[in-house]
């Protein structure tokens, strides 16, 4: 999925559609279908319609999201395999990443529109790694971009190194309701220990004091943990049937996934491949049937609500789906408290798909109590 | 302060005699720079003992200079290929042996860089004095492109230290390869060097990662430091050393 060659987003002020930055494709629109893009938004909001989304028969998409009344950001893409929900969930994560790097008074109140176009220079590198994503083979198997549910590895003995966890953040004093500073400490490569907090203490003293006090007795520790969190997110005492090329798990309470990839060789799909394919077989359930996840906000009405007539003609909430494709067969279960997506080899029994679902989520469930 | 003439505390191209080879393999991986965690050093076999002196280097410059990239390049780092604004800060770990001229003595420097993206020193005020705080050097970076950014040295170096900081100060000039679009002469650096008192570096253009380009610098920083630190030592009474899991050089002197 090479994003960031198909999907260009723009960012203007909402009330007098003047460009703060563009980033993504590498040929820029030209300014006229930028004011076009705007224009149209506009004659919409003054005819009390909103207009959310547009798609061309190719495939691709316009996708235009309003901010707190105040910045309007707009994704373009070309590309038929990027799909709605995931601009969308781009538009939202890079919001979110503005929010995170300048400050929602900032971003909501713009008062100087030369200052802001500056200070948002502070977020390209951000917004350009999320443009960018599902293109570096380190992205993978990472679904938090598009489920907005934290990515999650599940060990074997998790007790001392969320007690050490605890404890730095209290050393750094973390609280979340003064997050002024979010600390990012990168303690072997792969592993990144993050603290939001106050003024005090400084990053000096967290880094050259609390580190080395807290996370050292665990280097040896964590590195396993690195190696075990190659394999898959799961734990060792899960054991997946030989013919699950892939799952996503969702903890629908907490917001917390984990993902796995089976590791015996499937030689005419790739891993790659096979997380492409559970990202759109994911985007393919949540879209069509499992809409709840997609509850229409006060800002956006989703897009599915207007135009899907099919699940909107039953009373009921699917709780199962299933897709067979030339490539693999894919199979989905909602319960009040989780969602299992599931991938699996072609040789799978299209009518056992359910109870190999079923089983694979009470196991997982069960072994881990995720 | 003066600054101390290459090669005389630390031997020079140290790097280059086949009897640092041990020890430089251990800053590789691979054949390229290891990147290091905060919880990880170098770790030499028992009869090769090298302790490890730390120093936090604060990089200063205008937005745009290629600081970044410097600290990328000394840190053996993937180097941006396009520019972007340092959202924050960010430091990172250098390590470096050398070898002492007069013990033979060996050591693994351990340089903290401390680099912030000038957005983020205008929006934060504490930004600045936490880059500063406990610094023992600051690297002033000019690009060779831009006559602003050497213009504005002199001023910077006056506006964010005092002459009485116990600091080590040298000046890195970025993109020396651009050297078609210059605007940096010669005769400007060495007016520069003459007037100041300051060393100037010169780096850009090697992007395979050798130690060729960053050598000269680390062991300026290494051998200025150094001298600093025995310089203090010779004028005020000894610390106690503190047991914290790294030697500091007052003791060793």
């Amino acid at each position: 999925m090479l994003q960031s060659q198909s999907v260009q987003l723009l960012c203007l002020t909402a009330s007098s559609g003047v460009p703060l930055f563009s980033r993504g494709s590498t040929k820029q629109l030209p300014f006229s279908i930028i004011g076009s893009l705007n224009g149209v938004h506009m004659f919409g909001t003054g005819h009390d319609a909103a207009l959310s989304c547009c798609e061309t028969e190719q495939g691709g998409h316009v996708l235009w999201r309003v901010f707190h009344d105040s910045l309007m950001l707009i994704g373009v893409s070309s590309n038929a395999n990027v799909s709605e929900l995931h601009l969308r969930r781009l538009l939202e994560n890079v919001w979110n990443c503005m929010v995170l790097v300048l400050g929602l008074d900032e971003l909501a109140n713009a008062r100087n529109v030369e200052r802001l176009k500056r200070e948002l220079r502070s977020c390209y590198g951000l917004i350009d790694m999320l443009l960018e994503r599902g293109v570096d083979d380190r992205d993978q198997g990472l679904m938090g971009d598009l489920t907005h549910c934290a990515d999650c590895i599940l060990l074997p003995q998790p007790d001392l190194i969320q007690d050490t966890l605890e404890s730095f953040t209290r050393a750094a004093e973390s609280s979340p309701n003064v997050a002024l500073r979010l600390l990012c400490f990168q303690l072997l490569p792969g592993v990144i220990a993050c603290v939001l907090c106050g003024p005090r203490p400084s990053l000096y003293q967290v880094e050259n004091e609390q580190v080395c006090r807290f996370w050292s007795p665990l280097a040896e520790n964590l590195r396993s943990c690195l190696d075990h969190a190659e394999r898959s997110s799961l734990s060792p005492s899960v054991s997946l049937r030989r013919d699950v090329l892939a799952l996503l798990l969702i903890n629908r309470e907490s917001r917390r996934s984990v993902t796995s990839l089976s590791t015996k060789a499937t030689p005419h799909l790739s891993p790659a491949r096979r997380w492409e394919l559970l990202r759109l077989f994911y985007t393919f359930a949540v879209t069509r049937y499992f809409t709840s996840e997609e509850s229409p906000s006060s800002e956006c009405p989703t897009a599915e609500l207007l135009h899907e007539e099919f699940s909107s003609g039953f009373t009921h909430l699917p709780v199962h789906c299933y897709l067979v494709t030339d490539e693999c067969k894919c199979y989905a279960v909602q319960t009040p408290q989780h969602q299992l997506f599931l991938l699996t080899d072609l040789s799978v029994p299209t009518f056992t798909l359910r109870s190999v679902a079923t089983h694979t989520l009470d196991a997982v469930t069960t072994a881990t109590g995720f | 302060m003066a600054w101390v003439a290459a090669g005389s505390v630390m031997v020079s191209d140290w790097h280059r005699s086949p009897e640092s080879r041990e020890y430089f393999s251990k800053i590789l991986h691979k054949k390229k720079r290891r990147k290091f965690g905060l919880l990880e050093a170098p770790v030499m076999p028992p009869h090769l003992k090298a302790d490890i002196v730390r120093y936090k280097v604060f990089l200063s410059g205008k937005s745009g200079v290629g600081k970044t990239t410097l600290a990328a390049r000394l840190a053996g780092l993937d180097m941006p290929n396009i520019h972007y604004e340092t959202t924050g800060m960010e430091t990172c770990a250098v390590f470096w042996p050398v070898k002492l001229r007069e013990s033979g003595r060996i050591l693994f420097f351990h340089f903290h860089l401390w680099d912030c993206g000038e957005n983020a020193t205008r929006r934060f005020d504490h930004m600045l004095p936490s880059c500063k705080e406990h610094a023992d050097a600051i690297l002033f970076l000019f690009s060779f492109t831009d006559r602003g950014s050497f213009e504005d040295l002199s001023s910077q170096m006056s506006r964010i230290t005092e002459p009485s900081d116990r600091l080590v100060r040298l000046v890195v000039g970025t993109k020396f390869d651009l050297f078609m679009h210059t605007d940096v002469t010669e005769r400007d650096i060495t007016r520069f060097q003459e007037v100041l008192g300051v060393p100037v570096f010169r780096v850009g253009g090697d992007v395979s990662g050798g130690f060729g380009e960053i050598a000269p610098l680390l062991n300026a920083l290494a051998e200025n430091l150094w001298h600093q630190d025995c310089m203090h030592t010779s004028t005020s009474v000894p610390t106690v050393p503190s047991n914290s899991g790294h030697i500091g050089p007052e003791i060793i002197v």
